[in-house]
C-alpha cells in the first residue's frame, strides 16, 4: 500500500469511528487548522514538548492558554502516530507527554506526523518487542458508552470530540 | 446420592424473571441489538482465520500456563511493578486490602473487572473500611442500586432508562430525567471529582503480555484510563489465564474482542500498561501492584474442561443464548451468567452449588458458533450434564422417570402401549390443566412417527 493510500485509509477509518480528521499540506495550513479548531475555546492546554506543539500554540491566543491540564477544556498535543486499519491514534508516554491530558479535556486535538501512520495493528505492535513505554494508549474516536438501554452517548469520562490533524 | 442437594435456585429465579416484563423487554432489546451488531462487524472479515489463530494462541498459553505466568511476573517486576500471587479469593482480597490499608487509602476508584466480582472484592473492602467507587457507567448504576452485574460487558443491561432515572433521583438527589445523555452527565460529574481526588486506582485486565510484563485494558468510556493514570497507586487484579505470549499476539485479540462484544472495530481506548512511571515520563502510576489470581484455575487447566480457560469474556455467547435472552443474568445467581457462566461457575464453585444451572441450556449450539476463541461450549455443557447425571445431581422425579422410560423402551409392547396412552391422556390433561406445563405441551400426532415410517 502506498503512503498516500495508508493515510487515506486512516482518515476514512478515523472518521468512521466518529473522530474528526483533517489533513494539512504545509505549515500555514497547519496553523489555520489549529486556529479554526481552538477558536472561542477559553482554556487550551498544550505541553510544548515538540516543535509542532510549540508551533500550534502560536495559533492560540495567550489569554486562552492553560498550564494545568486538569483545568483545560481543550488539549492539543502531538501523538506518537496512528493506525490506518482501525482509525486509531497512538499516544505513548516515552516522549514525556502527560497522555492523560488528552483524556481529561472535553476536546482532544491530536497532531499526527504522517510518516508515523502504520497500516496495521501488527506492524505497530511488532515495533515494541518486549520493552514498551509505561503507557501506550490507542484512542479510537471519542469517549462513548451505551450502558443505558444501549443508547450511544458520546463523551462520558473522556473527550466528547477528537480532532486529528495529519501533517 | 443427594438428588436433594441444594444449589443455586435457578428455577425459582427464572420464574421471577419471566414475570418481569420490564426485564424481558430490556433483555430482548439489548441482546438482539448486540447480536445484530456483532454479525455486521464480522461479516466482511476473515473471521474463521482469526478465530483459529486466537484459539491456538490461547491453547499455547494453557499448555504452558505456569511458564507464561512466571515469565509475565518476571517482566512486570523488571518494569517496576510489584507482583503478588493469590491462591484463592480470600488470598486476593487480603492482599488488596492490606496494600490499601498499609498506605492509609480509604477510597479507591475502580474500573470494571469481572474477576473482582468473582472474589466479591467491593463487599470485603467495605467491611475493611475502604470505599471502592465503580466508575464504569453501568457498574456505577448497579453499585448505586446495590445490585450485581447481569452481563459481563453491559452490567446494567437489565435496567431501562426510567429505572436509572428514578434510581439517580432517589439516591443522588438530582432531578428526575430519563434522557441517557443527562443521566450520563450526572454520573460524569460525580465521578470526575472522585478521579481527581483518588489516592488509588483499581483495574482488571483484558490480557497480560508475558514477554513484556504489560497488562492490556479495553474501555470505551475512558474510566479505565483515569483509574490507571491519575492516582499515584494502581492495583491490577487478573486471573492467571489472561496471559498471551507477546504484544505481537495482541492485534488478533484486539480485532476479535470488541467485534464480538459490541460490534465495534475497536473500543475507544486500548491501554497497554507496563510497570511504573519512568524518569522521563509524565504518565503512569508511581507504584503498581499486580495480583495474579489462581482460584482453582491451575486445577481446571489440567482437566477435561480446560478449554473453558480460553475464554476472553466478550459476552457474545450471552447475547446468542436463548435462555440468557429470556431470563437475564441475575437468574443465574452467579458472577458469570450465560453459557460461559454455566461452565465456569460449575468449575469454580463445584457441581454441588452449580448443578441447577445446567438446566439453563437448550444445547442449541449458538454459543459455540459465536465464540471468538472457539471454546467448545456446547460440548462442555453436554459433558457437564452427563457428569451431573453420573454424580446424581438430577431431581429424584427426573431420575425415576428416566429409569422408567429406559425400562419401557426395551420392550416394544410396553413402548407402543405408552404411546397409545399418551395419545389418549395428554390432550385430556392439557385441556384440564391449561395453565400448567402440560397445557404448553404440543398435542401428540394422530399417527406416531414409527408407524408413519414403518
Amino acid at each position: 500500500m502506498s503512503r498516500d493510500a495508508v493515510i487515506e485509509l486512516f482518515m476514512t477509518n478515523a472518521a468512521r469511528a466518529a473522530a474528526e480528521p483533517v489533513r494539512v499540506a504545509d505549515h500555514e495550513g497547519f496553523l489555520a487548522a489549529v486556529g479554526q479548531i481552538v477558536q472561542d475555546c477559553p482554556s487550551v492546554f498544550c505541553p510544548e514538548i515538540t516543535e509542532k506543539e510549540r508551533a500550534a500554540l502560536t495559533a492560540v491566543q495567550s489569554e486562552c492558554r492553560e498550564l494545568d491540564y486538569r483545568k483545560a477544556t481543550v488539549c492539543i498535543d502531538e501523538v506518537l502516530g496512528a493506525i490506518a486499519e482501525s482509525g486509531s491514534i497512538v499516544c505513548a508516554s516515552d516522549s514525556g507527554h502527560p497522555i492523560q491530558a488528552g483524556l481529561l479535556a472535553l476536546h482532544h486535538v491530536a497532531i499526527v506526523p504522517k510518516e508515523n501512520i502504520y497500516e496495521t495493528l501488527d506492524e505497530f505492535f511488532l515495533k515494541w518487542k518486549d520493552s514498551p513505554p509505561t503507557n501506550i494508549t490507542l484512542e479510537t474516536g471519542p469517549s462513548r458508552t451505551a450502558d443505558i438501554e444501549l443508547t450511544l452517548t458520546i463523551g462520558v469520562h473522556g473527550p466528547a470530540r477528537l480532532s486529528i490533524i495529519v501533517v | 446420592m443427594s438428588a436433594s442437594a441444594q444449589g443455586i435456585p435457578f428455577r425459582a429465579n427464572t420464574i421471577k424473571a419471566l414475570h418481569d416484563s420490564a426485564l424481558r423487554a430490556a433483555m430482548s432489546n439489548a441482546t438482539e441489538t448486540f447480536a445484530i451488531k456483532r454479525a455486521d462487524a464480522v461479516s466482511a472479515v476473515p473471521l474463521e482465520e482469526w478465530r483459529e489463530h486466537a484459539s491456538s494462541t490461547r491453547l499455547q498459553v494453557l499448555d504452558n500456563l505456569s511458564y507464561y505466568v512466571d515469565l509475565f511476573a518476571k517482566n512486570a517486576t523488571r518494569a517496576g511493578a510489584i507482583v503478588h500471587r493469590a491462591k484463592d479469593a480470600q488470598g486476593a482480597r487480603d492482599l488488596i486490602a492490606s496494600i490499601l490499608k498499609d498506605r492509609g487509602v480509604e477510597r479507591v476508584v475502580k474500573s470494571k473487572s469481572m474477576v473482582s466480582e468473582e472474589i466479591h472484592l467491593n463487599d470485603y473492602l467495605r467491611r475493611e473500611g475502604i470505599t471502592s467507587v465503580e466508575t464504569d457507567l453501568g457498574e456505577y448504576i448497579i453499585q448505586v442500586a446495590g445490585e450485581g452485574p447481569s452481563h459481563i460487558i453491559v452490567p446494567a443491561i437489565h435496567k431501562n432508562r426510567r429505572q436509572v432515572g428514578e434510581l439517580f433521583a432517589e439516591k443522588l438527589r438530582c432531578e428526575y430525567s430519563d434522557d441517557p445523555m443527562v443521566l450520563t452527565a450526572i454520573a460524569k460529574k460525580v465521578l470526575r471529582e472522585e478521579f481527581l481526588s483518588a489516592k488509588a486506582g483499581f483495574s482488571g485486565a483484558n490480557f497480560a503480555a508475558a514477554d513484556s510484563g504489560s497488562i492490556v485494558v479495553f474501555t470505551n468510556e475512558g474510566n479505565g484510563r483515569m483509574c490507571t493514570t491519575l492516582p499515584p497507586l494502581h492495583i491490577a487484579l487478573l486471573s492467571m489465564e489472561k496471559m498471551i505470549p507477546s504484544l505481537a499476539d495482541l492485534p488478533t485479540f484486539m480485532r476479535l474482542l470488541p467485534r464480538s462484544a459490541t460490534g465495534q472495530i475497536l473500543t475507544s481506548y486500548t491501554s497497554i500498561i507496563t510497570g511504573t512511571r519512568g524518569p522521563n515520563e509524565s504518565t503512569g502510576a508511581k507504584e503498581m501492584h499486580i495480583v495474579i489470581l489462581d482460584n482453582g484455575r491451575s486445577q481446571i487447566v489440567t482437566g477435561e474442561y480446560r478449554e473453558m480457560l480460553k475464554c476472553i469474556r466478550c459476552g457474545a455467547c450471552l447475547n446468542a443464548c436463548p435462555v440468557y435472552r429470556s431470563v437475564g443474568g441475575h437468574a443465574y445467581g452467579a458472577t458469570y451468567p450465560g453459557p460461559m457462566g454455566i461452565v465456569l461457575t460449575t468449575l469454580l464453585d463445584g457441581m454441588e452449588k452449580a448443578h441447577p444451572l445446567l438446566d439453563a441450556t437448550t444445547l442449541c449450539g449458538a454459543c459455540g458458533d459465536v465464540c471468538p476463541v472457539k471454546v467448545p461450549l456446547p460440548r462442555l455443557l453436554r459433558r457437564l450434564r452427563e457428569e451431573r447425571v453420573e454424580r446424581g445431581f438430577t431431581p429424584t422425579l427426573e431420575q425415576q422417570a428416566m429409569a422408567g422410560f429406559g425400562w419401557a423402551v426395551k420392550s416394544g409392547t410396553l413402548f407402543s402401549l405408552g404411546q397409545k396412552a399418551a395419545g389418549v391422556f395428554l390432550p385430556i390433561g392439557s385441556t384440564l390443566l391449561k395453565d400448567g406445563v402440560l397445557g404448553r405441551m404440543p398435542r401428540p400426532a394422530a399417527k406416531t412417527f414409527t408407524r408413519r415410517v414403518s
